[in-house]
């Protein structure tokens, strides 16, 4: 446990001193739904197919699960930083297990994660009118935690297993482009062809932002946000399961 | 816990890689090494120095082979080995975006440090360590040689039993390099074990109570100076100083085929492996019809060993 702690304490540590990323990760989400936002539903009004919600309502769960995966791609980033100056060799040989390590690595970004999540929803709520269920507000904050981790570890197998950051780099940028277009963050998947429904139904940020979507505004299938949700999961598990190998195997 | 700090069985490393041969770093390495001494672990470069502290320090797995650290093997106890280390890897390892002093406290939370003694021996270091103007400056902004100062400095917050240091001077001045050798020495009187590589032999000459030197991954010599010395009997340091550098000395040294010879001004040096009735004949060939102002002859240096053990192929001396 202490030395989850300390590995949370250097990363908390290591935040607290550049306050523009702090910035950045707070209100990176409310810029986005400020101005993406606002502008689409300005421009082309409320999303078809998917009841009485305007696009503010209906693109809140993409902003967050863009801000988890933002961050969790953010946070994979600084392994190459820290392998540059060596200091991530020698916390190798700090008395902790690899899977500490990587714990503790993701707690303090979830903790950020989970912050944005409330900030954005109350901003939302107080300046957009978006109509939060509060009841579910547990359940949404923890669907942020699960995602920002998820997406940590996802991103933490390719950060470990490729040595050159500018690989990484391009290979985070298709992330970016596939993940976040073949999925129902920007738009409902009912209108779009086939072939794209199916690969969003495989993707999983569609099964994070569903269930955001569900837990913030309660569209969607119970059923099927719980399926997505224990997905997801798995998913996440398999990720961390994965990655843990892959820093056992650092030489 | 075990009479041995060290113990090392048949270490092989094998590094693979897909369309390439395969790369034997360590083969076949036995060794031990007692509690409560300087070791020194030499080899030219590439010669799997670092990679075998890797795997004394359970950043890799060895292929074959068992390595245990007090009595811990550091594959199927990693954790435990590790809360009985502390490592200077090669490369300057510090937390960048952190301040000095932040440096230390958070090496020593890791390393599950109380906050009073963490912040009692933080303030000796940085005194110790001259950080003092830089404690609160962030270790981004200091120069390489104050980065190396945070980063040795980070291993004396602990008392870890066993300390691994990879090239630990490279960036230091002869002054705090003193210094940090006799903290070494104070180190060890209290019973810690140092492993430490360097390219320096006079450093590890002066430090290191024991030795092992290896070459290509294979162990060439073992012991302590003593023992290094007789296996590279025969070997003899000459200097001489004359008034004035003769002409053709060059092509005279080089007949003589040295290990290794240097000339600097008026003064020449060079390490032979002649026998012993030769040598005063070989000083004065050298002196002959020439005005000599100093002349020494002494046994082989660590240097001189090293030199002539590493060139020696594939002969293995223990």
């Amino acid at each position: 446990m202490s030395a989850l702690s300390a590995v949370v304490y250097r990363e908390a540590k290591i935040r607290a001193t550049n306050f523009t990323f702090i910035f950045w990760d707070l209100f990176f989400p409310l810029l986005y739904m400020l101005v993406f936002g606002v502008g689409v539903n300005s421009a082309l009004g409320a999303p078809t197919g998917i009841g009485n919600v305007s696009y503010h309502e209906f693109f809140l769960a993409g902003i967050l699960a863009m801000a988890s995966f933002a961050i969790a791609s953010n946070t994979s980033w600084s392994f190459f930083l820290d392998r540059d100056n060596g200091i991530f060799y020698e916390m190798l040989t700090y008395p902790m297990s690899r899977s500490e390590y990587l714990l503790g690595r993701v707690i303090f970004n979830v903790l950020i994660a989970v912050a944005q999540g409330a900030l954005t929803l109350a901003v939302g709520r107080g300046l957009l009118g978006i109509r939060v269920q509060w009841p579910k507000l547990p359940l949404l904050l923890a669907g942020m935690a699960i995602g920002t981790a998820g997406w940590f570890f996802f991103y933490a197998i390719f950060a470990l297993r490729i040595r050159r950051n500018d690989i990484f780099n391009s290979i985070t940028s298709v992330f970016y482009f596939v993940f976040m277009f073949a999925s129902s963050m920007f738009y409902p998947l009912e209108p779009l062809p086939v072939w794209l429904r199916r690969a969003a139904l495989l993707n999983p940020i569609t099964w994070e932002i569903d269930w955001l979507r569900y837990t913030s505004i309660g569209i969607g299938n119970f059923h099927l946000v719980l399926l997505e949700g224990a997905a997801f999961l798995i998913f996440s598990l398999a990720c961390f399961a994965y990655a843990v190998r892959c820093l056992q195997q650092q030489e | 816990m075990s009479e041995f700090a060290l113990e090392v069985e048949n270490l092989v490393k094998v590094y693979t890689s897909r369309g390439k041969a395969p790369i034997r770093a360590i083969d076949a390495i036995s060794f031990r090494v007692p509690s409560g001494i300087i070791f020194g672990l030499l080899g030219p470069n590439g010669a799997g120095k670092s990679t075998l502290l890797r795997m004394l320090s359970t950043l890799t797995r060895p292929t074959e082979g068992t390595a245990k650290v007090l009595g811990c093997d550091v594959v199927k106890r990693p954790i435990e080995v590790r809360k009985r280390i502390s490592s200077v890897i090669q490369a300057t390892a510090v937390e960048l975006f952190l301040s000095v002093k932040d440096n230390l406290l958070t090496y020593a939370r890791f390393q599950g440090l109380d906050k009073v003694t963490a912040a009692r021996r933080a303030d000796a270091l940085i005194e110790g360590f001259q950080l003092g103007p830089q404690v609160d400056r962030k270790v981004q902004d200091l120069s390489g040689g104050f980065r190396r100062r945070v980063q040795v400095a980070k291993v004396f917050m602990v008392n870890t039993p066993v300390l691994f240091l990879d090239e630990f001077s490279t960036g230091m001045d002869p002054i705090l390099k003193r210094q940090v050798m006799n903290l070494l020495r104070t180190e060890v009187e209290k019973g810690r074990t140092i492993i430490l590589t360097t390219q320096i032999l006079s450093e590890a000459e002066e430090l290191c109570d024991d030795f092992l030197i290896i070459n290509r991954g294979k162990q060439i010599a073992r012991g302590d100076l003593n023992t290094l010395k007789l296996l590279s009997q025969g070997v003899y340091e000459i200097t001489l100083a004359f008034d004035h550098l003769p002409e053709n000395i060059q092509a005279e040294i080089a007949a003589l085929s040295p290990i290794r010879f240097t000339i600097e001004a008026n003064t020449i040096d060079l390490a032979l492996k002649i026998e012993e009735s030769r040598v005063m004949e070989v000083v004065s060939a050298l002196s002959r019809n020439r005005h000599v102002l100093r002349v020494e002859v002494r046994g082989a240096s660590l240097e001189d060993i090293f030199v002539e053990l590493t060139t020696r192929e594939g002969k293995e001396l223990t």
